[in-house]
């Protein structure tokens, strides 16, 4: 049972040595270096969770849409989408002295809907219209990054932050109010582990997404109509309005993330070309899905892996570590877990052509 | 061909079949779907490798261990499903079956190509620009391709796989015209088809086969269609013993000047009156392809009319509609097991839920009550004797029997009013067939109204009350079971009656 | 659904993850904590640290501290590092590694906030405007280069049009542009700067469709302010002159290369490095000019006459002398309004929030 992961985990760790020792490197002290980094340190764990927490979200957004079959690269859009509409809930509730507790409902319930919203763009397009919901979802990515950029530096929006000085030599959106902050619990340990409130809704959003797959009759449904639509249609089910809900469904967990990255870690919206949008957190995402076989809590699981290996990357490199090449390393690993759980879902068989065709009764 | 015999697991596709076809002759290989025409065309063209006997090509044995060494006979196929590169132009789609000459040549000279092409077209008929893009044809321009495809390779002996299936009358005529030209030229065309009238039309002799044997060949011109009617599907049918008498009761479904349209356009079903009673069985025999599927799935609400009514035990539910059919208690067995009966991935205990899952006691609210559908399964699967590793196995991991079973246990148990089973046994091995037959017998006795759809006359006359026949979309006879001869519906199955061809 | 499944990717994932912390846990918390008295520095870019631009330029300032001060100093960095979340961690990752003095070469990367979450850390930020305790930020005058190559530009075009591809639209390089816009118009009359942005400070496939772009309208000198030379590498293509920036990519287009304005790091560097390890560093805003050394011209390439090389000579003497002043009234905005009186200057402060183009350019201010 252990035996892929762990020989995945071998191989990519040899083939990365190889890499590591050709470029010069000791390739022990590096993942030693790597493991630390991403969980021993002091305060290693924290950053890695700064991570690993939008990769839950994209990771679960992916997998509640491609279990169904419908593959929404639209992660990353719904993404910014939702971190655009919770900053301005936050903003508004925020600002009006009410509960802190209140503008964070608002930002939750504002960052679902607007990642719902911009997911239903293609949902809508292939019930209704059949139009490929790989391209349409993908190229909604690059609508919501352009959105976002324009709202920040080509309009005085109300996001923006128009007054003092530094909005003059750069523009910025504006900070959240106080109450807006997503709090976090700090476990002491290894000088402080933050818990991030978003980890925490990641959480909860994988368990209401395994018990809708796998306890109720919307995840019935939508698990035949992934496999087979004709059967569904068969069987009755409205086919259509399923698509629109995972659709939903998805692009409300990507833009919850997008609220966590406004509520817990940016506490503005981040409309820097050099910031949020350079992350590519709903494009992990996808990586991250297909790691955990679309399995919610598996999603949890690898999403934190990953996470941990991006953090160290950033402890990894240096003047004599390329940041490409701890690119080619974090690919290896990736790749290597991948090729693994190929090699045993499509068991690859090498075999003589057999002389004859193979045998098949007469269909006319 | 001398005592070609195929064998498939379970299946003598030939036995023992002897043919012959001379220089110069269309020579029409007829039987019902499964008397082994394709199989013995497949092994023709090298696409199958003959368990026993010999083929002989001009006098000289020869054997093929591929389709390349058929095409360097001279042996060349038009397959029903057309093999063309729809983004190419038929030039190219041409010289993309050529793999001794120009098709071999690193530059292709399109030039020569096309000029070849367009004189064989004009001397066979085959009028088809060379540079048309395959997309921008129509389906008789595509077959036409095909044949010069053929032609462009030299090929002697030609063979057609139902190549009427998809023309109109007009243009079938055209294909006649195109073959005898063929055949005057010194070349041998194979005519595969079940359709006597066409047979009669175009052949110079006819082979029958029936149950993988060649029962005869005769010579086109002094057989009846009716006569070929008779050899097709045979004597001593039906003379099993007669099913028990049963008394039908109220009408449960009632079909009036129902019309659908086929997949591809055009209508598929064309007025079709018909009434199923409670507790009997009526079948629709014909053979595949005349509108049956989709007169069937008008009933099961996966497609919408064109017009006419569909009733079930009196109330119409909405049409195109699957819910709605279901909740009116219509239980439908597709043709196409998996993949529309079933869901290949999903578990056995839930394949076994599709239709049950909204209501208690499979789900309560919106929840699922897992365990109940896992106890129902695990009950289903005894009774209906289903050899299966366990209730949570992929469906897909059956047997076709079982897959079947799978389907008739899920349909029964929801308590129908109206059974439609599309083909039911096809694909069967003998044991399954049995099952499948007592299953539809109890459904019967047990006052559920059956719609039976079968090619198989045999099957037809063990289990029906009546019997209609569907021709090219319409009910073109139907008979009580007592009053049915094999010789007349056979011929109403192969429109040999039909008023627009005599 | 399809329970066993999913139960085994999950213990499958839950073993792997097992191995890969009980793997971790025998290496131990093995720091590499070199036990070494050198005084550890680090720089943080924004782009690769070889992009032949600003990050590059910034890099060969870390080699001259290196160089300077060889063993008593350690240095590194960290490339393509996102504002936001990747900073932090990456800025507790170096603090974790023990260095003390961490420059940050973009804008965004610093706050007061990060600043007083290490207060035994001294930071340091180009370009930015906050300062701290432990926050120093510092800039280049670049104005008075960038207007010097803009005279180049100006000397070498024949039918007045200039192309200058840049980032975006914000005060730092609209200053640069009018500053372009004006050395150009010195040494050719009514001279026109068409701009397009780009939106990115490294994108050099979006750069060189800026440059082609810039080139079929008209433009007979091409000029920029953004980080790669896929700018000049067009130019070659079609034998255009080209102003860079930031960096000497001379080598990029050997004969179309005019000069570049550029900032010399490497002193600033040595100067605040030495600072910090004596205990005299001080938080403060440094804004360097030609005089200090800070800003200057790269060497200019084989196009630009000795008339024009003796014209810049004597402009670039009479700014360190501060006898001139490009951004000194009157000056007129692209509708002819007059902006800046005759007899007033401009500050820093209004340089950094500069958002109008001079008259001649032509282009939004807003992108």
């Amino acid at each position: 049972m252990v035996a892929v992961p762990a020989a995945s985990l071998v191989f990519a760790f040899f083939a990365s040595g190889l890499v590591l020792l050709a470029t010069g490197h000791n390739a022990l002290s590096s993942y030693r270096r790597l493991f630390d980094a991403a969980f021993v340190a002091n305060g290693a764990l924290g950053q890695t969770l700064v991570s690993a927490t939008p990769l839950a979200f994209t990771g679960l957004a992916a997998a509640a849409a491609f279990r169904m079959r419908l593959f929404n690269i639209g992660g990353e859009g719904q993404l910014l989408v939702g971190a655009i509409t919770a900053a301005a809930a936050g903003l508004y509730f925020g600002g009006s002295g009410g509960p802190s507790a209140f503008a964070i409902a608002a930002m939750v319930v504002a960052g679902c809907a607007g990642g719902a919203a911009w997911a239903l763009i293609p949902g809508i397009l292939r019930a209704f219209f059949r139009t490929n919901e790989i391209i349409t979802s993908l190229m909604l990515n690059y609508v919501a990054a352009y959105l976002l950029t324009y709202l920040i530096f080509n309009t005085q929006s109300y996001w923006r932050q128009t007054t003092g000085f530094n909005a003059a030599v750069f523009p910025t959106s504006k900070d959240l109010p106080s109450s807006a902050l997503w709090p976090g619990a700090t476990i002491h340990l290894r000088g402080g582990i933050l818990l991030p409130l978003g980890a925490g809704f990641a959480v909860l959003a994988a368990a209401v997404l395994w018990v809708l797959y796998s306890r109720t009759r919307f995840g019935f449904e939508a698990q035949v109509l992934g496999d087979s639509p004709r059967a569904a249609r068969y069987a009755g089910m409205r086919t259509r309005r399923k698509i629109l809900a995972v659709m939903a469904i998805s692009g409300a967990i990507a833009g919850l993330g997008g609220a966590s990255q406004d509520g817990d870690f940016r506490h503005t919206l981040d409309a820097d070309p050099n910031g949020l949008q350079r992350q590519y957190y709903g494009y992990s995402g996808i990586v991250v899905a297909a790691l955990a076989r679309y399995n919610p809590f598996a999603v949890l699981l690898v999403a934190f892996l990953v996470g941990g290996l991006q953090n160290a990357g950033n402890t990894l490199q240096g003047a004599d570590f390329p940041s490409g090449l701890v690119g080619v390393i974090q690919g290896i690993i990736l790749f290597s877990a991948l090729g693994g759980e190929l090699l045993v879902r499509y068991r690859i068989r090498i075999s003589r052509r057999p002389a004859a065709a193979p045998p098949a009764p007469e269909a006319a | 061909m001398r005592g070609i015999t195929k064998r498939f697991p379970g299946v003598v596709a030939n036995d023992g079949v002897d043919f012959a076809a001379a220089t110069g002759e269309v020579h029409a290989l007829l039987g019902e779907n499964g008397a082994g025409k394709s199989t013995l065309s497949n092994i023709l063209t090298g696409l199958y490798r003959p368990d026993e006997g010999e083929i002989l090509v001009y006098c000289r044995p020869v054997e093929f261990s591929a389709p390349r060494d058929a095409l360097d006979a001279g042996i060349c196929m038009v397959h029903q499903h057309f093999r063309l590169v729809e983004r190419f132009t038929v030039a190219e789609n041409v010289v993309l079956g050529d793999h001794r000459r120009e098709g071999r040549t690193f530059r292709l000279r399109y030039r020569t190509i096309e000029r070849r092409v367009a004189e064989l077209g004009e001397r066979y008929g085959l009028a088809v620009d060379p540079r048309a893009r395959v997309w921008q044809l129509s389906v008789g321009e595509q077959q036409r391709v095909e044949i010069l495809k053929a032609l462009y390779l030299d090929a002697r002996i030609l063979i057609l796989d139902e190549p009427t299936a998809v023309l109109t009358p007009q243009e079938a005529q055209v294909l006649f015209e195109t073959l005898r030209e063929m055949a005057a030229d010194g070349r041998t065309v194979i005519f595969i088809s079940h359709k006597l009238h066409e047979v009669k039309a175009v052949a110079d002799r006819v082979t029958v086969l029936r149950g993988g044997h060649a029962v005869a060949t005769v010579s086109a011109a002094e057989a009846t269609p009716r006569s070929l009617a008779v050899l097709m599907v045979g004597h001593g049918l039906g003379e099993g013993a007669p099913p028990k008498a049963r008394a039908p009761g109220e009408v449960v479904l009632g079909l009036e000047d129902v019309s659908a349209a086929g997949d591809r356009g055009g209508a598929a079903v064309r007025g079709v009156s018909l009434a199923v009673r409670a507790g009997e069985i009526v079948a629709l025999a014909g053979v595949a392809g005349n509108g049956q599927r989709e007169l069937a799935e008008t009933v099961a609400g996966m497609r919408a009319p064109t017009g006419g009514v569909v009733r079930v035990a009196g109330k119409t539910p909405r049409p195109g509609d699957p819910r709605a059919a279901i909740r009116a208690g219509v239980a439908y067995v597709p043709e196409d097991r998996l993949g529309t009966g079933l869901a290949p991935s999903v578990s056995i205990a839930s394949n076994l839920a599709l239709k049950s899952y909204r209501e208690a006691p499979a789900s309560s609210g919106p929840l699922l009550r897992l365990r109940r559908i896992r106890e129902r399964a695990v009950e289903l699967i005894q009774r209906y004797r289903i050899a299966a590793p366990g209730p949570a196995a992929p469906v897909r991991l059956l047997s076709g029997g079982n897959l079947q079973k799978v389907v008739l246990a899920r349909e029964f148990s929801g308590q129908p009013k109206v059974l439609v089973a599309a083909s039911p046994t096809r694909g069967l091995d003998v044991g399954a067939i049995e099952s499948v037959h007592s299953y539809l017998h109890e459904a019967a006795a047990a006052g559920v109204g059956v719609l039976l759809i079968s090619e198989d006359l045999d099957e037809i006359l063990t289990l029906a009350d009546r019997i209609a026949v569907m021709y090219e979309g319409e009910v073109v006879g139907e008979t009580a079971r007592a009053d049915a001869s094999v010789e007349e519906i056979g011929l109403l199955m192969a429109g040999g009656n039909d008023p627009r061809r005599d | 659904m399809s329970r066993g499944k999913s139960v085994r990717a999950v213990a499958l994932l839950a073993s792997a993850s097992l191995a890969v912390l009980a793997l971790t846990a025998a290496t131990g918390s093995a720091r590499t904590e070199q036990r070494s008295s050198a005084f550890k520095v680090a720089w943080i870019y924004v782009g690769p640290h070889n992009d032949h631009g600003w990050s590059q330029a910034h890099d060969q300032g870390r080699l001259y501290v290196q160089k300077q001060l060889g063993s008593k100093v350690q240095t590194t960095f960290k490339e393509n590092v996102a504002v936001g979340p990747q900073l932090q961690q990456t800025v507790a990752s170096l603090v974790r590694d023990g260095y003390k003095l961490i420059f940050g070469t973009s804008y965004g990367y610093f706050d007061t906030k990060l600043a007083a979450k290490y207060p035994q850390v001294l930071f340091e930020q180009a370009t930015g405007t906050q300062t701290a305790k432990n926050l120093s930020e510092y800039f280049g005058a670049a104005e008075d280069t960038v207007y010097l190559s803009g005279m180049a530009a100006g000397a070498a075009t024949k039918k007045g049009t200039l192309g200058y591809v840049v980032a975006y639209p914000i005060p730092e390089v609209i200053r640069h542009a009018n500053a372009f816009a004006l050395g150009a118009q010195l040494m050719h009359p009514g001279a026109k700067v068409k701009l397009v942005w780009t939106n990115s400070w490294f994108d050099p496939s979006k750069e060189k469709h800026a440059a082609e772009s810039l080139f079929s309208s008209g433009a007979d000198v091409l000029g920029q302010n953004v980080d790669s030379p896929a700018t000049g590498e067009f130019a070659q293509s079609k034998h255009v002159p080209w102003v860079g920036y930031d960096s000497n990519a001379k080598k990029f287009a050997p004969t179309s290369w005019l000069t570049a304005s550029v900032y010399h790091w490497g002193p600033y560097y040595v100067r605040r490095v030495k600072a910090a390890m004596n205990g005299t560093w001080k938080s403060g805003f440094y804004y360097g000019t030609i005089k200090d050394g800070f800003t200057g011209l790269a060497p200019y390439g084989p196009k630009v006459s000795k008339a024009t090389k003796a014209a810049i000579a004597k402009k670039m003497q009479a700014i360190k002398t501060g006898k001139f002043y490009e951004f000194a009234g009157p000056l007129y905005d692209q509708k002819g309004k007059l902006r800046v009186p005759k007899g007033k200057r401009l500050n820093v402060q209004q340089l950094y929030a500069m958002n109008w183009l001079v008259r001649g350019v032509i282009g939004s201010p807003k992108g």
